[in-house]
C-alpha cells in the first residue's frame, strides 16, 4: 500500500446512542457500506485503499469494541450486536443501501437482515460465519497464539501487518494503549464467535430475502470452502458466488483489488436489475 | 500462620513420552489415556492422603476445581469436600474453590457450600476463582469477554443469598431468579470466609483489597517468582490505606521434605519432573483467549501463571521437536532417540532448576522450615497451601513428606504472625460440644448392614 492509498480514507467518530463509533470513508463513486471481519478496520485497511480505483465510495463503521469504537457493556448475546448494528446503520445513513460484510460482520449483518428486511438493498458477503456443521466445523480461530492466528486468517500472514504489528516509532504509553486497543478488537471478535459461531441463524435464514453475492477465499483456513455451498443452499436469494484464489478467510485483506472489482461489478449488476 | 495440605489430584500414569506425543494436558487431553482403574485408585489414595494430613498437624485440607485436565482430577471440589467433611472431623476444609461463572445459576454454589458448612459445623472456607481460561473459556465454553462480569455477578448473588434473611428476587444481567432462598442457611455468620485464588490479574488484587477478601496466589512457580505478584497485591492494600494483614494473603508452594537433603534429592526427582514436564504440558494457544484478561492487566504486562506455564511448555515442545528433527536428519538416520522415563529431556526442566528457582522447596525439616519462614515473611503470607503431594508420588512417599512437614516443620512456624495479627478470615466453627461427630458405633453399623442386606 502506498502512502497516498493509506491517506485515501478519512476517520470520523460519531455518537450512536451515547457511544462513540469510528467510521471510515474512502474512495469516490458508487456508495457502499463495509462491515469488517475479525481484525476490524484499522486505518489503511486494504479494501479502503482499493476503493478509489474501483470507483467505490466506501463508508465503513466499526462495531463496538472494534478499531477504536467504544466497547459496549450491554452486549450479552448476538441479538445485542444486531441492535448495535441497526443503530449504527441509521446513524451513518447506510440503512437500506448495499453492504459488503466480512466474517463476523457478515454474521451480524445476516442476523439483522433476518429481522429487519429493509436494512440492506444488497449484501456482498465475504466468507460469512453463522452456519455450523458438526462434521465439518468452522475452525476455532482463538485456540491459538496471535502469531498462529495471523497465519490462519489470511493466506499471506503479512497481509494483516497493520493490525498485528506495532507501528514504527510508537513508544511508551502510546505503544501500550495501541496494544490494548488491538486486544479489544480481538476481544470483540472472539466474543462474537464464542464458543461456536452459530447463534441460531439457520432457523431464521429463510427470512433473509436480500439479494446476496457470496465471495470466498480458496484457501480459507477458518471457514472451509465447503461452507460456500452451505450458504448457497441456505440463503433464499443468492445472485452470484465467487471463489478468490490465493486468499484466506479475510479475503479482502489478501486480495483487496479483486474483491473491490467483484463488489463494483455486483453493485453495477444490481443497478441494472433495478433499472 | 495456618497451613493447608493442598491437593491438585493429578492423573498419575500419563505416558513418559506425553510431552512429545500430545499437544496439551489440558482441554484436549486424549480421553483414551484415562484408565478408570487408575482413576479409582488415585481418588481413593488422594482422599487417604488428605485425611492423613489432617491427622498429623495440618490446620486444613485444600482442594480446587479443574476441567478436562490431566493434572487436576477435581471437576467438582464439592464432592471431595463432602467426603472430607465427614472423614476429617477437626480440620478446616478449604474449597479453593468453585468457579462461580460455570454454575447456572450460581445459586448452586451457595447451596452446596451452605450444605458443607452445616455438615462440618462451620469448618469451611469458600473460595471463588474466576477460573483459568482452559477451564472456563475452552472446557466450559464461557465467553471470554463476559466471564469476569458473570463471575462478579455470581459472587454478589451468592453472598446476598447467604446473608439475606428474606426471600428476594435477583434481576441480574446473566442471572434472573424470581425467588432466591438458600436452604440450608450457613452456620458461619454472616457467611463462610471468602478467599479468592488469583493467577495474576491486577483487577483481582484491587477487588480483594477493596473488599477485604483473602488473595491467594496459587502459583506453580514458587515463592521466588511469586514475590512480584504478592507485592502487587500488598501495594494495592497499602494504597487503599489498609493494613497489610498477612492473613489476607495466601500462597501455594511445592514442598519436598526428607530426613536428609540428600534423600530429598533422591526421592522427589521423579514426581517433580512428572509434574513440571508432563502435567504442565499445556498448549499455549489455550492460555490467552482475547477478553479473558482485563484491559488493566493487558496494560500492566503481568503474565498470568497458567499463561506462563503454557508458554514455557509450548516453547519446550517446539524446541524438542526441532531438536528431534535435526537429530533424525543428521545423527540417527531417522530413528527416534531413546529417552529414559525418569530423566528430564534436554528441553525439559531439571529437578535442580526447579529447586534453584524455588518452584520446589527441598531439604531436611530444618532447611524446609527456614525456607517456608522466608517465604511467608518475604511475601507477607499467613496462609500457606502446602503442596506435599505432586506429580506421581506414591502414597507412602506422600505420607512420609506430609508427616515430616506436619510434625517437624509446622510446629516451628505455627506462631508466625499470630501474636501481631488477627486472622479474620479463618472459619469460626460451632463450639466443639455442639458439633455432631461421625457415629461409628456398632449398633449404627449393624443397622446399616441390616438395611443393605
Amino acid at each position: 500500500m502506498t502512502a497516498v492509498e493509506a491517506m485515501a480514507s478519512t476517520l470520523s467518530r460519531i455518537d450512536v446512542g451515547g457511544s462513540e463509533v469510528v467510521v471510515h470513508n474512502a474512495g469516490s463513486g458508487t456508495p457502499v457500506g463495509y462491515l469488517h471481519g475479525m481484525v476490524g478496520t484499522p486505518p489503511g485497511s486494504p479494501l479502503l485503499a482499493a476503493a478509489e480505483a474501483a470507483s467505490l465510495a466506501i463508508t465503513a463503521p466499526c462495531l463496538p469494541g472494534f478499531s477504536g469504537s467504544a466497547p459496549s457493556t450491554l452486549t450479552r448475546n448476538v441479538h445485542d450486536w444486531v441492535f448495535h448494528l441497526s443503530s449504527i446503520l441509521d446513524a451513518t445513513g447506510l440503512t437500506g443501501g448495499p453492504m459488503v460484510a466480512s466474517s463476523v460482520g457478515a454474521m451480524v449483518a445476516l442476523e439483522l437482515a433476518a429481522v429487519r428486511p429493509e436494512a440492506f438493498s444488497q449484501l456482498i458477503l465475504l466468507a460469512p460465519l453463522g452456519l455450523w456443521d458438526d462434521e465439518d466445523p468452522v475452525v476455532d480461530a482463538y485456540a491459538t497464539t496471535p502469531s498462529m492466528q495471523r497465519r490462519l486468517l489470511t493466506k499471506d500472514p503479512n497481509a494483516t501487518a497493520i493490525f498485528f504489528d506495532d507501528p514504527d516509532g510508537l513508544e511508551g504509553d502510546d505503544l501500550i494503549e495501541y496494544g490494548v486497543a488491538r486486544y479489544q478488537t480481538r476481544t470483540s471478535a472472539a466474543s462474537l464467535v464464542w464458543p461456536i459461531p452459530e447463534h441460531g441463524l439457520s432457523d431464521r435464514i429463510h427470512r433473509v430475502g436480500t439479494p446476496v453475492t457470496l465471495v470466498w477465499g480458496a484457501d480459507d483456513q477458518i471457514a472451509p470452502l465447503s461452507y460456500l455451498d452451505r450458504w448457497f443452499s441456505a440463503l433464499p436469494n443468492v445472485t452470484d458466488a465467487h471463489t478468490v484464489a490465493d486468499a484466506g478467510h479475510l479475503v479482502d485483506w489478501d486480495q483487496p483489488t479483486e474483491v473491490a472489482t467483484i463488489v463494483a461489478a455486483a453493485l453495477q449488476k444490481a443497478d441494472g436489475v433495478r433499472a | 500462620m495456618k497451613t493447608a495440605f493442598f491437593h491438585l489430584m493429578p492423573y498419575p500414569e500419563l505416558p513418559a513420552d506425553f510431552p512429545e506425543t500430545h499437544r496439551s494436558v489440558w482441554v484436549d487431553i486424549d480421553p483414551k489415556l484415562f484408565d478408570p482403574k487408575v482413576g479409582h485408585r488415585a481418588y481413593n489414595d488422594y482422599l487417604d492422603e488428605l485425611e492423613y494430613a489432617a491427622s498429623v498437624g495440618f490446620d486444613a485440607v485444600g482442594i480446587n476445581e479443574h476441567h478436562s485436565n490431566g493434572y487436576g482430577l477435581m471437576p467438582s471440589p464439592n464432592i471431595i469436600a463432602a467426603s472430607l467433611s465427614r472423614s476429617c472431623p477437626d480440620a478446616t476444609i478449604i474449597v479453593l474453590g468453585d468457579s462461580v461463572a460455570l454454575y447456572n445459576p450460581p445459586l448452586r454454589v451457595a447451596e452446596e457450600l451452605a450444605m458443607l458448612d452445616n455438615i462440618t459445623g462451620g469448618r469451611m472456607v469458600a473460595g471463588f476463582p474466576v477460573g483459568s481460561p482452559m477451564d472456563t473459556i475452552f472446557a466450559y465454553g464461557q465467553n471470554p469477554s463476559t466471564v469476569r462480569e458473570r463471575y462478579h455477578e455470581g459472587v454478589d448473588l451468592i453472598t446476598k443469598a447467604w446473608t439475606s434473611d428474606e426471600v428476594f428476587s435477583f434481576n441480574g444481567k446473566y442471572n434472573k431468579l424470581r425467588y432466591v432462598n438458600v436452604w440450608p442457611r450457613p452456620v458461619q455468620q454472616p457467611h463462610p470466609p471468602i478467599w479468592i485464588p488469583g493467577g495474576g490479574s491486577v483487577d483481582t488484587w484491587d477487588w480483594c483489597a477493596e473488599n477485604d477478601l483473602v488473595y491467594c496466589y496459587l502459583s506453580y512457580f514458587g515463592y521466588k517468582a511469586g514475590l512480584h505478584t504478592m507485592n502487587g497485591f500488598w501495594n494495592r492494600v497499602r494504597e487503599l490505606g489498609k493494613e497489610p494483614n498477612p492473613f489476607q494473603g495466601g500462597f501455594a508452594q511445592f514442598i519436598a521434605c526428607a530426613d536428609t537433603e540428600a534423600e530429598a534429592w533422591e526421592l522427589y526427582r521423579e514426581p517433580a519432573e512428572y509434574f513440571f514436564n508432563t502435567c504442565l504440558h499445556v498448549y499455549a494457544g489455550y492460555a490467552d483467549p482475547p477478553g479473558y484478561k482485563t484491559p488493566n492487566t493487558v496494560r500492566s504486562g503481568v503474565e498470568g501463571m497458567v499463561e506462563r506455564a503454557a508458554r514455557e511448555a509450548t516453547a519446550r515442545a517446539e524446541a524438542s521437536a526441532a531438536r528431534k528433527d535435526a537429530a533424525n536428519d543428521v545423527a540417527t538416520g531417522g530413528k527416534p532417540e531413546p529417552k529414559g522415563p525418569l530423566s528430564a529431556g534436554p528441553n525439559q526442566l531439571t529437578f535442580e532448576q526447579m529447586v534453584e528457582k524455588g518452584y520446589v522447596i527441598l531439604g531436611d525439616p530444618t532447611q524446609v522450615t527456614e525456607q517456608i519462614h522466608e517465604l511467608c515473611t518475604n511475601m507477607n503470607v499467613g496462609h500457606l497451601m502446602a503442596l506435599a503431594h505432586f506429580g506421581n508420588m506414591s502414597k507412602d512417599l506422600v505420607k512420609y513428606n506430609t508427616k515430616l512437614i506436619g510434625e517437624k516443620v509446622l510446629p516451628e512456624l505455627r506462631n508466625l504472625f499470630e501474636d501481631e495479627w488477627e486472622d479474620k478470615w479463618w472459619p469460626k466453627p460451632m463450639p466443639t460440644e455442639d458439633r455432631q461427630l461421625r457415629d461409628l458405633s456398632e449398633s449404627t453399623l449393624t443397622a446399616a448392614r441390616g438395611a443393605s442386606a
